[in-house]
């Protein structure tokens, strides 16, 4: 190249340069002229479109709910096909059987959770979590031998021992109350030792659905 | 010399005649008893009285000198023809003509209704046959409608006179019938008369037990889906609730000042004994440690209390101070004795034990010695309950099958049922006597 041809080219580059740096120059000359009126209209146009787009959450949250209550509509009505409403005589409360809450049982003059009613109790947790809205009454049982008010301390503890298993499994206390009939409602009134390990047994009813 | 035999001559003298007209006091309870038999003529319907009514006054008379176990009761009918006829009351010098009777006492008597209909007038006179004198004469004014207890009143006092203690024939059972499927309380007379339903809610209704004054009855009911202890009149009226804790609010006890209701409650998960204020206020609790506790019974001097408690291990009697201190453990045989019932003359406690499988009534001393089992190869015999002078247990047996409330002397002879049902029957609570 000759030096005029490098000269020419090294006075186009600064212009280049110069062309790349004005515009920057020209926004920060030009801002300061923009009218407050405009301001305005750039920041309503703002909230409008946060606006928009909190409409458009907030619609989309709805219908999420709307699809959660209608779940639980449809888990509700599928759960209540399982329950059977129990009449007591003298006895306040409405109450169910549901074929979903499976009693456990014990042994003779125990209260402690065996191992293969602990795995029932598992399934039973597993019910109460699919359905979080019922709440549930344990019933704790004894069998007829034994005097009926130490039958009644007993099975007070068989109905609380069965509850502090499935608070431990997760299910919250406020789910679950309790309640010892004693030796006074027995599942099976013969008088066999099949009789009494059926009747030794805590049951779980549904009071709110 | 002389002077020795006439100091002891006149000793003998001064101790024989004592003996000579001593009433010895019967104990029903004591090995050697023999029942006293007792010559019962024909009451006298006095002026224009329905005969039908001394019949009555007669019936319910004799039965209650049987049924206390103290007499056996000659009636008119096994007497000899020549007495038969004789009725009311004769004239002490008379009484020799009762000798070939056979009886060591005579009891005659006579009633009288007043021409409105309404009053009754029943005197009777005791004499001892043996002595030939007379014991005691009474009578006794009231309303018609209070036959029954008029005639308990003097079979009392003929029980009185023979064993220096007054029966116990007007007092009454609380206990609990089954009925359709429910539990429903009910009383009745001493004599099994009177049967009559206190509660009527259809529901589960428990462990019955008596105010001191007899008016009311505390329970445990199921009427709110939770074992909670309720007041009820006699009557059935007045329905109270007075203690609803959540959980087991059941087996009340009364102080013996009245006062203070000692119950299980169960809390936190189990069931502990608890002190209460009769309107349910004044919570304390008496009993800690990982035991089951159940069934408190006072003291009739109201310092201890007796408790079911399984904290070794297995359901034994215990004994507390009433503020909770100094337990101490009362039975140490067999391993499940529940059910104690503390006796009004203060030396013994009933309770029931299990024996090869089969459910016993047994009493102990306070101290823990004495043990003695009162039934024995008839069934399932709980919940012993003492009569209000100690001398009798009422208990339920399902020793013919069916469960019935059974009444036996303190040593256990004498064994009775108290009502002619077919059964349901458990949880007797012995009333106070009726004044």
């Amino acid at each position: 190249m000759t030096k005029r041809s490098l000269s020419i080219l090294i006075i186009i580059l600064c212009f280049g340069f110069l062309m790349i740096g004005c515009p920057k120059k020209t926004v920060m000359k030009e801002e300061p002229s923009v009218s407050l009126k405009e301001k305005e209209a750039a920041r309503i146009e703002e909230e409008r479109a946060l606006k928009e787009k909190e409409a458009k959450e907030r619609e989309a949250k709805e219908a999420k709910e709307r699809e959660a209550k209608l779940r639980e509509e449809a888990a509700r009505k599928e759960f209540e096909k399982t329950l059977v409403a129990k009449k007591e005589p003298g006895i306040e409360g409405v109450v169910f059987d549901s074929s979903l809450l499976k009693d456990i049982h014990f042994d003779f003059d125990k209260y402690d959770i065996r191992p293969g009613d602990a795995s029932i109790l598992t399934e039973n947790a597993a019910v109460l979590k699919k359905y979080p809205v019922v709440k549930i009454q344990i019933e704790g049982h004894c069998d007829e031998r034994g005097t009926n008010e130490y039958n009644l301390a007993l099975g007070e503890r068989r109905a609380n021992s069965t509850k502090n298993y499935l608070i431990s499994l997760g299910i919250s206390g406020d789910r679950i109350s309790t309640i010892s009939f004693g030796e006074e409602r027995p599942l099976d009134p013969s008088h066999n030792e099949e009789a009494w390990a059926k009747n030794r047994r805590a049951h779980m009813l549904v009071i709110s659905k | 010399m002389l002077k020795q035999i006439l100091l002891h001559t006149i000793f003998l003298f001064l101790i024989l005649i004592p003996c000579g007209e001593a009433r010895v006091y019967l104990d029903i309870n004591a090995p050697a008893f023999v029942p006293i038999p007792i010559v019962l003529p024909k009451w006298k319907a006095a002026n224009r009285t329905p005969p039908a009514l001394s019949i009555k006054a007669y019936e319910i008379l004799a039965n209650d000198l049987t049924l206390s176990g103290f007499f056996k009761v000659i009636d008119y009918q096994q007497l000899p023809l020549s007495l038969q006829k004789k009725e009311g009351i004769p004239n002490t010098f008379l009484v020799q003509e009762w000798l070939p009777a056979g009886g060591e006492i005579l009891l005659t008597g006579e009633i009288f209704l007043e021409s409105d209909g309404l009053n009754l007038r029943l005197k009777f006179h005791l004499f001892d046959l043996v002595e030939q004198k007379h014991l005691v004469g009474k009578q006794y004014e009231g309303p018609f409608k209070n036959l029954r207890d008029i005639v308990h009143r003097i079979a009392d006092e003929v029980v009185l006179q023979a064993t220096g203690e007054k029966g116990v024939h007007n007092t009454k059972m609380a206990y609990v019938v089954l009925y359709e499927g429910s539990k429903e309380i009910f009383i009745t007379d001493f004599d099994g008369a009177n049967v009559k339903q206190v509660t009527r809610n259809r529901s589960l209704n428990l462990t019955p037990a008596w105010s001191l004054d007899n008016k009311k009855i505390a329970f445990t009911s199921y009427i709110k889906r939770n074992p909670d202890l309720y007041l009820i009149d006699v009557d059935g009226k007045n329905l109270q609730r007075f203690s609803s804790h959540p959980g087991l609010n059941a087996s009340p006890s009364w102080s013996p000042d009245g006062k203070q209701i000692a119950l299980m409650m169960g809390v936190e998960g189990k069931s502990e004994i608890f002190l209460t204020d009769t309107d349910g206020g004044n919570l304390k609790k008496l009993t800690k440690g990982h035991g089951n506790e159940a069934s408190p019974t006072w003291s009739p001097d109201g310092q201890w209390i007796a408790f079911v408690s399984d904290r070794s291990g297995t359901p034994q009697i215990y004994i507390m101070a009433r503020d909770g201190s100094n337990v101490r453990r009362l039975t140490f045989e067999g391993n499940y004795n529940t059910n104690p019932s503390w006796s009004p003359k203060a030396d013994r406690i009933a309770y029931c034990g299990r024996v090869e499988g089969r459910f016993n009534i047994f009493t102990i001393g306070i101290d823990g010695s004495g043990l003695r089992m009162l039934t024995s190869n008839s069934g399932n015999n709980e919940n012993p309950c003492w009569s209000p002078d100690g001398r009798y247990i009422a208990f339920s047996s399902n020793r013919t099958g069916a469960s019935k409330i059974y009444i036996m002397n303190a040593n256990g002879l004498n064994v009775r049922p108290l009502t002619t049902s077919k059964g349901g029957e458990s949880s007797p609570a012995w009333s106070r006597r009726w004044e």
